[in-house]
């Protein structure tokens, strides 16, 4: 089953964060508590983890891309 | 948006975040962890600890670090010191921080409402530790003696960063008032464990800082926090100095040496983060 991980709104007022690391890669296995990317914000790097358990089928944007709150970033294929 | 130095990297769990967040809308409450978008909310919320803000969330102040809302001010809720006492307990809190905005438009700046929100922790919860950090209420005294009197064990208040800065980083506010409430509360209450705290990276000078630990020294204050600044928005202080990892642990060393019960200094360390760890420090040391 397909979930998607998106980018998070780590602050009240955020609206967009840019993503900075990767660090998983199609094909990975992802256990829930793995940090999956990195993305900087106004004040700091956040480490963003993955809620499930699964394997990471598709990384839709590029280290460097500035993504709306809320977008999709990735897509895991978890278990039913 | 600025490049962050390596060292300033914190953790997200969204689902552990949504959980508290859960629990804090519930009750009706505010932290200033999300308020004034604290670095450390994802690694707090995780451990399922916050740092509660009463009295609303709008300041009746414009400092330049902050980003907590301003404008106009929100009636006080009667029943938040319940509410507040009720998350404590349903989150499992054994040490609570409460802080506030600042209500300069009240004639008591918010003492009552701190003092009863004191009160109804710890009757819910009569094992907690309690760590209340306020604002300086103008210096009056008799406010201070509101909140003294309702006994929290610990009494924070912020110096925020160094005397020559004060017009730029906190114009309304005043560095001989702010080390006067740390005196008065602790000569008041010898008991109540006293605590400031700083940022830098604001421009200010390692030899300014030793002063200003001197002159917290000087009226008896216990804990010593210092963090970097971190610009909230492009409306916000420019960040002058990514203070590095080395300079923070000689801060602690030389903070200690000088004689500060304890002493947190790192880039993410904040006056209400880990702050049961200063008071099980003090406690161990007896």
């Amino acid at each position: 089953m397909k979930k998607f991980v998106k980018m998070p709104k780590l602050s009240a007022n955020m609206e967009t964060g840019v993503v900075v690391a990767w660090n998983k890669k199609p094909g990975d296995s992802v256990k829930k508590g793995d940090v999956i990317f990195e993305v900087e914000t106004d004040k700091v790097v956040s480490e963003v983890e993955s809620v499930e358990d699964g394997v990471l089928a598709e990384v839709l944007c590029e280290e460097g891309d500035e993504v709306k709150v809320d977008a999709t970033v990735a897509v895991l294929e978890c278990e039913e | 948006m600025e490049k962050k130095p390596q060292w300033l990297k914190v953790n997200y769990n969204s689902e552990a975040v949504e959980e508290v967040n859960n629990i804090l809308a519930k009750l009706k409450l505010n932290t200033v962890c999300k308020e004034a978008n604290c670095p450390n909310l994802g690694e707090c919320y995780k451990k399922r600890t916050a740092t509660f803000m009463i009295l609303g969330n709008v300041c009746t102040r414009h400092c330049g670090f902050c980003n907590v809302s301003k404008g106009c001010v929100q009636a006080v809720d009667p029943q938040e010191p319940q509410n507040l006492a009720e998350a404590a307990k349903e989150l499992g809190l054994k040490h609570v921080v409460i802080t506030s905005v600042t209500r300069d438009d009240l004639k008591d700046g918010g003492a009552k409402h701190f003092a009863d929100t004191i009160e109804a922790v710890r009757i819910l919860n009569p094992e907690i530790t309690i760590e209340v950090l306020i604002p300086d209420f103008k210096g009056v005294a008799e406010n201070l003696d509101i909140v003294i009197d309702a006994r929290p064990d610990v009494i924070n208040h912020n110096l925020e960063t160094v005397k020559s800065l004060y017009a730029e980083v906190r114009p309304e506010a005043d560095y001989e008032r702010s080390l006067f409430v740390l005196k008065y509360v602790k000569k008041k209450a010898p008991q109540i464990l006293t605590k400031t705290g700083i940022m830098v990276g604001l421009g200010e000078s390692a030899e300014e800082v030793y002063e200003l630990m001197d002159d917290c020294l000087a009226v008896g204050c216990d804990i010593f926090t210092i963090g970097q600044y971190l610009r909230p928005s492009s409306r916000h202080i420019e960040v002058k100095e990514y203070v590095t990892p080395e300079k923070f642990a000689e801060y602690k060393r030389i903070g200690e040496a000088k004689g500060f019960k304890y002493v947190a200094s790192g880039p993410l360390v904040r006056s209400s983060y880990k702050a049961e760890e200063a008071l099980n420090y003090n406690t161990l040391r007896g």
